[in-house]
């Protein structure tokens, strides 16, 4: 059954989208992202124009975190604050970053600056998920006992001005850290149309050193004020949120995310982030391919002749 | 559309007659491209030889156009080239090749195929005296610049908005001839012409315009016209749609 997408003009399977949607939406219930580096690459090679499939994927990560965030806010995991405090810094950035979008555009670079964030982000955090839980795993099956985390905060994060008090993450650091990650990850999310969980979490691990069960939880309240707002800055900016593609794709997302979480107890946590690791390097490396092949046909047409 | 016609040959003059099936195509959330049947007939009492070119263009839309090269082993866009005059949509048809049918400078002066499309890039041209010549056109885009030109015509192609088929037009009884006009998924909307000449002698001899609508029809339409006329009431209820989703979502499986 085909449909016809209004903003991005293109003819599409409506099943395939709703089954796109799902197994996207079950691979993140299953890691707790968002998936939109996932859908993006996905929703390009399909056809439908990079600008399109950036602006209307930020509106389908919004569903797919308000979907599970309230699972978290149930049992208390979400520090209100600090997500609060990166959402400031998100909104800067997706301000900063729609507009940026916006310029390339119409420079003819934003299919470039797509691929290349892609490789470049995803190859190298893949690159290092797959190293370190790869690590971890093979500790495991040697009975070693898992490396410990250092306790020892970087100093810098204490030398900063404009300290705030965060108790549900029991931190007392200075905002401008949280700020500076928001700004960057809300770029991220209008430039790659990533809910960017999968820098915000490591961030908030290693930098931030917040509590683990808070980490998810706070990650996707601020993804979903960051891309909420990137979707309609694109939207009133751009016009290139295509609300049937991505109410098409929330369908299948919203059932496959449920799914995808409640199977994911059956899991161990490394055997899941070897799997994560390999699958965030491989669309890396997939989204990098024609970067450095020889195309076959030199030209390229630019979408938005405006 | 004006053309400066040669006296009709005499005895008497000869005519083409033509109408489309269609006049009207509406894209709907179901629309795959359309195809469209055009029809007409020769009237021509001394039955002389006659050719039938049809021509079909779409709203005139810039095209642009970058180039990948490589830069230290990536391959990147080259500044987007814009080409004005460029048709959204372009067919021509004809019972046989074009260049069977009339002189070069004949096709080019009607715009009779895809070669003779008057696209061209003007910002990457200026004018200048050169060789002693005043008022010569000099593109900046040097030798390369048939290059860019049959690419724009390439790409267009590929993606079905733009073709040539030189067996297009079937005589099937007689005078009656028949056309195939086949709008992809693409496809612009707006208004679109098919003209269809008739050659005799390698001349024009007659000409019909028939137009076509093509235009965004039921919900595609709203939701096309609300995302340009009022962008950011569009984008609020998106997001209010994909959060209360979300919520929905999230409530239904915990009952379940």
């Amino acid at each position: 059954m085909d449909i016809y997408l209004p903003i991005a003009e293109v003819s599409v399977n409506a099943v395939l989208l709703v089954g796109l949607g799902a197994a996207v939406g079950f691979i993140s219930g299953l890691f707790g992202i968002g998936g939109g580096f996932l859908m993006t690459p996905v929703l390009v090679f399909m056809g439908i124009p990079p600008a399109v499939a950036v602006a209307s994927e930020a509106n389908h990560v919004a569903a797919s975190s308000m979907s599970s965030v309230i699972s978290y806010g149930r049992r208390r995991a979400v520090d209100i604050r600090m997500g609060g405090v990166l959402a400031a810094g998100g909104a800067l950035g997706s301000f900063v970053g729609v507009e940026v979008f916006r310029w390339l555009r119409l420079l003819g670079q934003a299919d470039l600056v797509v691929a290349v964030s892609y490789f470049l982000f995803l190859g190298v955090i893949g690159a290092l998920m797959l190293t370190e839980s790869i690590a971890a795993l093979l500790r495991r099956r040697r009975g070693e006992p898992p490396k410990r985390r250092g306790d020892r905060r970087p100093p810098w994060l204490y030398g900063l001005p404009l300290k705030m008090r965060f108790p549900r993450s029991r931190l007392y650091i200075s905002v401008i850290p949280p700020i500076v990650l928001g700004l960057g990850v809300g770029v991220l999310s209008a430039i790659m149309g990533v809910g960017g969980g999968f820098i915000l979490v490591p961030a908030m691990i290693y930098l931030l050193r917040m509590p683990a069960p808070v980490v998810v939880g706070t990650s996707l309240f601020q993804i979903i004020i960051t891309t909420s707002l990137t979707s309609v800055l694109q939207a009133g900016r751009n016009q290139t949120v295509d609300i049937v593609l991505s109410t098409l794709l929330l369908a299948g997302g919203v059932l496959g995310a449920q799914f995808g979480a409640k199977i994911s107890s059956r899991f161990r946590a490394e055997e899941l982030r070897v799997l994560l690791g390999l699958i965030v390097f491989l669309v890396g490396l997939r989204m990098g391919f024609g970067l450095f092949v020889t195309p076959q046909e030199p030209f390229v047409l630019m979408s938005g002749a405006r | 559309m004006a053309m400066d016609l040669p006296p009709p040959a005499p005895p008497a003059p000869a005519a083409v007659a033509a109408a489309l099936t269609e006049t009207h195509v509406r894209v709907t959330s179901s629309f795959r491209g359309a195809r469209i049947v055009l029809y007409g007939a020769v009237f021509d009492p001394a039955a002389r030889p006659s050719d039938v070119v049809v021509i079909v263009r779409g709203p005139d839309q810039p095209v642009r156009v970058a180039r990948k090269t490589p830069v230290a082993g990536v391959w990147i866009n080259s500044r987007p080239v814009v080409f004005e005059g460029a048709p959204g949509f372009y067919m021509a048809a004809s019972n046989r090749p074009l260049t069977d049918i009339a002189r070069f400078a004949t096709l080019r002066r009607l715009g009779a195929g895809v070669d003779h499309l008057a696209i061209n890039a003007p910002a990457e041209q200026r004018v200048e005296t050169r060789y002693g010549v005043r008022d010569m056109v000099v593109s900046r885009l040097g030798a390369d610049y048939l290059d860019w030109r049959r690419a724009v015509v390439r790409l267009k192609s590929r993606a079905g908005l733009y073709a040539a088929d030189e067996r297009g037009v079937r005589f099937v009884d007689g005078g009656l001839f028949r056309a195939e006009i086949a709008l992809p998924a693409g496809a612009p909307t707006g208004i679109y012409q098919a003209r269809v000449i008739l050659f005799q002698e390698g001349r024009p001899v007659a000409d019909r315009v028939r137009t076509l609508t093509v235009e965004k029809a039921g919900v595609e339409r709203g939701l096309y016209l609300m995302a340009h006329d009022r962008p950011w009431s569009y984008g609020l209820a998106s997001v209010a749609l994909a959060l209360g989703a979300g919520w929905a979502a999230s409530v239904a499986f915990r009952r379940s």
